[in-house]
């Protein structure tokens, strides 16, 4: 194994339990490999935005091949940038207006087709199947009029239009009765993510608990254990020895 | 009874972290192998790049960064070894700029893996910024969105392009979403215009919502997660790291499900105190 | 004065989105061409506002450090490991295979990230025992539609309980996805009837206060 991947590996473990002593509480070690993340990821963000957009999209373009008409979003991109500068501040909004106007137009009628036609369409199908042997009604056709029963039942409850009483409090009950099944399947699928995050690191920390890794995840969790327990102790020495609330 | 229910409910939160640790711990180290049912939504998807010819070209949007990587990187592999197993050419890129190291690596190892050429057998087109435009964009034409690809070579030389204009030219199209922008915006900015076939995976979190989609056909097939990614190993008969994963899937969930039983018991008994 | 910082781009907002419904449903080779132009502009601009949006986190933390407020340290750390890792982006020429800024990204950022959104699996556990009760019949369907599809999405539960995999399909394809179709169609024409509304000028937050701030 190369020197590179062991130190990576080291390093990996060593920020990984620094966020991990957070369950234990708030503590350096956790806000250390915060500012670590948050920086790093705000860097590389930059890194590919400088490539991706900047060179790729713009510069090279603009420059090399003579687009000139890419001087526009240039201008509009810097005004954006202008927020900055408090006098020049206002100008920002040109470009909110085009980015606000160009996404509201683009988004009317795409939505209106995909989530709302195709949507409906999709619940208004045949309650019952004809066929040769007459009419019938299986499970497929009752799944079918669920499907519609919740529907309207789900759009009632979040019309607010109307005051929810009589038959339209009974109607939006059986909407709430759908939410509740779905909240409680989206519920059931949260738990599948966060565990799946869960597993993917701990595989990496048992992989990296290998002789082969110099067994860094063992070390770097006693290092890390050691360094919370005498933060703690510090932390508690600290509040004995402050005066009491209010005195000077 | 009654004082032991509302102790054991105000049991401190850190033993449950030490429970849960030990019980995702265990099964990686020791594990069952216990079957995975194929559920109909993956065998779609399966089926689906199964009847495409081959020389076929298949996009594949690798919207996700590290955060999401145990779920959907092991979906990236399967899909990425049954596509060149097909002998499909693959059009790769990433909507997410936090993603896009890590898409990379994906697709050039997969190629490595299956000895396929880059430039002939597939591409990396990096990342597109502006989430749906830069969907629009595709939709208008490639090599506008895409002048060079994430190597640098111009992507109207390249031979895997061949014929690729835009989104229209895409047999089939899988976004591996963890959020925004993902499947649902290659939907509605892409194929609602483009007309191409699209399915995808996600992550186990986003997955209720594809549910409508899938039931009116606007999407052909979905992977839910970890699970979604094992059962797609299962089809392909190469177990990996998420096969791997779900005996110890099977363990949290169970542990999970015991903490909801023992607290509305405990509730029951404790009279309904909080 | 007012004209620039009110009128136009008022005026920018309601002439862009007008056209582009309108370029929707006129498929004319001009047409296509200038959303092909507009989606462009767009991305580049969604650059800049990337550039934007570090650029007020790097203030907030650099008056931290200037003001040596509480916890400027971790601010120092934070610039510190953002010029490393942009440095080592820049020198590799935003190329990860093989390259220090790779190794960065390898052990740095998937590390931290992962670890980062793992911990919510804890605090998950915890609110389910803490705060999954059923108190009312709401709750319990909740409760039951979880703990079903929970068992019903695992090997484990599988083979335990047989039918329950099926049983967890239902629930996803049928009321499922009644409920998320309902959420779906009106999330959308909440989405829509802004989008009208900021075409038009009646929703004009973006603009802020009238000072020009």
């Amino acid at each position: 194994m190369s020197l590179e991947t062991l130190c990576g590996a080291w390093l990996a473990v060593g920020l990984s339990l620094c966020i991990y002593s957070f369950l234990y509480r708030d503590n350096p070690f956790f806000k250390l490999g915060e500012h670590i993340f948050v920086g790093a990821s705000v860097g590389y963000l930059l890194v590919i935005t400088y490539h991706e957009v900047m060179l790729k999209k713009l510069a090279v373009p603009l420059i090399e091949q003579h687009e000139w008409r890419l001087i526009i979003p240039l201008i509009l991109g810097l005004l954006l940038l202008a927020r900055f500068l408090p006098r020049l501040a206002w100008t920002s909004r040109l470009t909110f207006a085009f980015i606000l106007g160009v996404s509201s137009g683009v988004a009317i009628p795409r939505l209106l087709s995909s989530f709302v036609l195709q949507q409906v369409q999709g619940t208004l199908k045949p309650l019952v199947t004809v066929g040769p042997a007459g009419i019938s009604f299986g499970l497929a056709e009752l799944n079918t009029v669920l499907i519609l029963i919740g529907v309207v039942s789900v759009l009632v409850y979040f019309f607010f239009s109307v005051e929810h009483t009589g038959s339209v409090r009974r109607v939006a009950r059986v909407g709430s009765c759908f939410l509740m099944i779905s909240f409680g399947a989206a519920f059931g699928y949260t738990v599948m993510a966060r565990m799946s995050l869960l597993i993917g690191r701990f595989d990496e920390l048992i992989l990296y608990a290998t002789p082969e890794y110099g067994y860094a995840t063992v070390w770097l969790l006693g290092l890390v254990t050691g360094g919370l327990v005498w933060w703690q102790r510090r932390v508690r020495q600290a509040e004995t020895q402050a005066p009491p609330d209010g005195a000077e | 009874m009654r004082e032991f229910a509302v102790r054991l409910l105000q049991l401190d939160r850190r033993f449950i972290f030490v429970l849960m640790s030990v019980v995702t711990v265990l099964p990686l180290l020791y594990p069952l192998g216990l079957p995975v049912r194929i559920s109909p939504e993956t065998r779609q998807l399966y089926d689906t790049l199964e009847r495409l010819p081959e020389r076929s070209v298949v996009l594949l949007s690798l919207d996700f960064d590290p955060a999401s990587k145990p779920e959907l990187y092991p979906m990236t592999v399967s899909l990425l070894r049954h596509a060149f197993a097909r002998n499909l050419r693959v059009v790769a890129l990433t909507l997410w700029p936090a993603g896009t190291s890590m898409a990379e690596s994906a697709v050039t190892h997969g190629a490595e893996e299956a000895g396929k050429r880059d430039g002939t057998d597939y591409v990396f087109l990096g990342y597109g910024p502006g989430e749906a435009n830069a969907i629009i964009n595709i939709g208008q034409s490639l090599t506008n969105a895409f002048p060079t690809d994430y190597a640098g070579r111009k992507t109207e030389a390249l031979p895997v392009l061949e014929g690729v204009r835009s989104l229209r030219d895409i047999d089939y199209a899988l976004s591996l979403s963890a959020g925004f922008p993902g499947l649902d915006t290659w939907y509605v900015y892409g194929k609602e215009k483009y007309g191409f076939e699209l399915g995808g995976g996600c992550t186990a979190v986003s997955a209720p919502k594809f549910y409508p989609l899938l039931q009116t056909g606007q999407i052909t097939g979905l992977l839910g997660g970890l699970r979604g990614a094992a059962e797609y190993e299962t089809l392909l008969n190469q177990a990996g790291k998420a096969t791997a994963g779900m005996d110890a899937q099977s363990a949290t969930h169970f542990l999970i499900i015991g903490l909801i039983i023992v607290c509305n018991v405990c509730y029951l008994l404790s009279g309904r105190k909080e | 004065m007012h004209f620039w910082q009110q009128s136009l781009p008022l005026l920018i907002t309601c002439v862009f989105g007008l056209a582009l419904v309108l370029q929707y449903y006129v498929p004319h080779p001009a047409s296509e061409n200038f959303l092909q132009e507009i989606s462009l502009w767009s991305q580049i601009i969604a650059g800049f506002a990337i550039v934007l949006g570090v650029g007020s986190l790097l203030s907030a933390h650099y008056q931290k450090i200037a003001r040596q407020e509480a916890g400027w340290g971790y601010s120092a750390v934070l610039f510190v490991s953002l010029l490393t890792v942009f440095g080592a982006g820049l020198w590799a020429e935003g190329k990860a295979e093989g390259t220090f800024f790779g190794w960065l990204y390898d052990y740095v950022l998937v590390a931290l990230q992962g670890t980062m959104f793992s911990l919510l699996a804890f605090f998950v556990a915890s609110a389910a025992y803490r705060a999954f009760r059923a108190r009312t019949l709401e709750a319990t369907i909740l409760l039951s539609a979880a703990v079903l599809v929970m068992a019903g999405r695992v090997p484990l539960g599988e083979s335990l309980l047989p039918g329950i995999g099926a049983l967890a399909d239902w629930i996803m394809t049928v009321p499922n996805t009644a409920a998320q179709r309902g959420i779906l169609i009106g999330v959308s024409l909440g989405a829509i009837a802004t989008s009208i509304k900021i075409i038009f000028g009646i929703e004009r937050a973006y603009l802020g206060r009238g000072d020009g701030a």
